[in-house]
């Protein structure tokens, strides 16, 4: 008798602490965003290094006039302003990391250092491992990376102590200085490749509504989405039609290879690619002012 | 009293081995997305890493959205706590959750895929276990034009 109860007792224990533990959740303010939800959205924006890299290949100059002035950083005190000026000089960052701009990825970084340390996160941000890259050839790929994993860092630093908001401004800076740039670089190339990724940027721009509008209860939220909203009206015109095809699959040396043969292609008018630029400039504008 | 004595170390054992915290630290993800960076060559670029936590088997799938672009080329490399990627498998999925790239090939676990994309648009990336011991690993994205 005594036997049976002890192993009853035992079975009771572990199914309570196992359904305690299944329903334990970390305490967050009421109506907060989860931090899954806003990591999950964070993490399908594509990097504004992709939208770089199509600028290089298609021809398009190194021209840092297009770039916000990394001088302008002391003019960013608040917050959100910093934030979102993080973002910028980030995209500004991969951009002269790509033309391997020597002098110009040192004033970045240094813009990028001085913004992170306003915001508390510069100790993730391994500033003398970049500089030590940037200053040495043939390293574009690895300065790539490192700054890439830098950002990461921050973005789960962020999600760790619930300043998810911070991070959801630095991805809103850097998307609207990679749209802008595409915008100026189509401007004087007239490159198809350039509209269709400037059309296919509905996509992203969807993602990031959705996730400031988790945060549209903040005060400096409020004009940043209403821009974005008055973008993606415009977008709306825009179509991207897919058509569907087959999928192969071949190993090649050990390694999977998946070709899919479905296609996309995007219906932009000039008059909307035109109103997209004017407002992506006018966005990016008020960011850096 | 020693049946006290066991029941309360039992309900104490039970109490710490089931807290998600110490669950938590069993997986350095990151560690291993260090190693699957280290495999990311051929050109590509890195551009995201992924944690891929178990959570000592309570957690069977983990799930990510993607925005994948035309003409791009879509690099993953996984590495397990297991060795190279056993016991974790990289699944891609299309915005109609049509299945088009498995890392699990003939009963064989592959280090990745690469995923060449001719359509803009919404993709899920999914990691999922298979006979895994550890539950833990991470994952590298990487794209080339």
């Amino acid at each position: 008798m005594k036997k049976g109860y002890l192993v009853w007792m035992l079975v009771m224990v572990f199914i309570i602490a196992s359904g305690f533990t299944g329903n334990r959740q970390h305490a967050s303010p009421k109506n907060a965003p989860q931090s899954d939800d806003v990591a999950n959205i964070l993490q399908s924006i594509p990097s504004p290094l992709e939208i770089s890299s199509l600028i290089k290949e298609v021809g398009g100059k190194y021209d840092p006039s297009h770039l916000n002035n990394p001088k302008f950083v002391s003019n960013y005190t608040m917050t959100y302003k910093k934030a979102l000026n993080l973002g910028i000089f980030s995209t500004d960052l991969g951009y002269a990391n790509l033309y391997d701009q020597r002098q110009d990825i040192l004033d970045y970084l240094d813009a990028v250092k001085s913004l992170s340390d306003g915001l508390g996160i510069g100790q993730f941000f391994d500033y003398e491992q970049i500089k030590k890259l940037a200053n040495s050839s043939n390293n574009i790929p690895e300065l790539l990376k490192v700054t890439q994993q830098n950002f990461e860092n921050i973005t789960q630093h962020l999600a760790n102590n619930r300043r998810e908001s911070v991070s959801v401004l630095i991805l809103a800076g850097g998307w609207v200085e990679a749209l802008y740039l595409t915008t100026l670089v189509y401007e004087k190339t007239k490159d198809s490749r350039l509209k269709e990724k400037i059309g296919e940027q509905k996509i992203a721009l969807e993602q990031i509504r959705k996730v400031m509008n988790l945060y549209s209860d903040k005060p400096n939220f409020k004009n940043i989405i209403r821009d974005l909203e008055q973008l993606s009206n415009v977008y709306q015109k825009v179509r991207i039609i897919t058509k569907d095809g087959k999928t192969a699959v071949r190993e090649s040396e050990g390694e999977i290879i998946v070709s899919n043969e479905t296609v996309s292609s995007v219906q932009i008018s000039d008059g909307d690619l035109a109103n997209i630029s004017s407002l992506a400039r006018g966005i990016r504008d008020k960011m850096i002012k | 009293m020693k049946n006290r004595f066991i029941v309360a170390l039992v309900f104490m054992m039970a109490l710490f081995v089931s807290t998600p915290e110490a669950k938590a630290q069993d997986c350095d993800s990151e560690l291993y997305s260090n190693m699957a960076l280290k495999k990311l060559t051929d050109g590509f670029t890195f551009i995201k890493s992924f944690k891929v936590d178990g959570k000592g088997g309570t957690r069977r799938d983990i799930e990510y959205t993607c925005v994948f672009s035309k003409d791009t080329k879509y690099k993953v490399i996984l590495q397990s706590r297991d060795g190279d990627a056993t016991g974790i498998i990289a699944t891609l999925f299309n915005s109609k959750r049509e299945k088009l790239a498995s890392s699990h090939n003939n009963g064989k676990f592959y280090t990745g895929w690469t995923y060449v994309c001719k359509a803009t648009g919404i993709y899920y990336l999914r990691f999922s276990f298979k006979d895994s011991h550890s539950y833990c690993g991470g994952a590298v994205l990487g794209f080339k034009r």
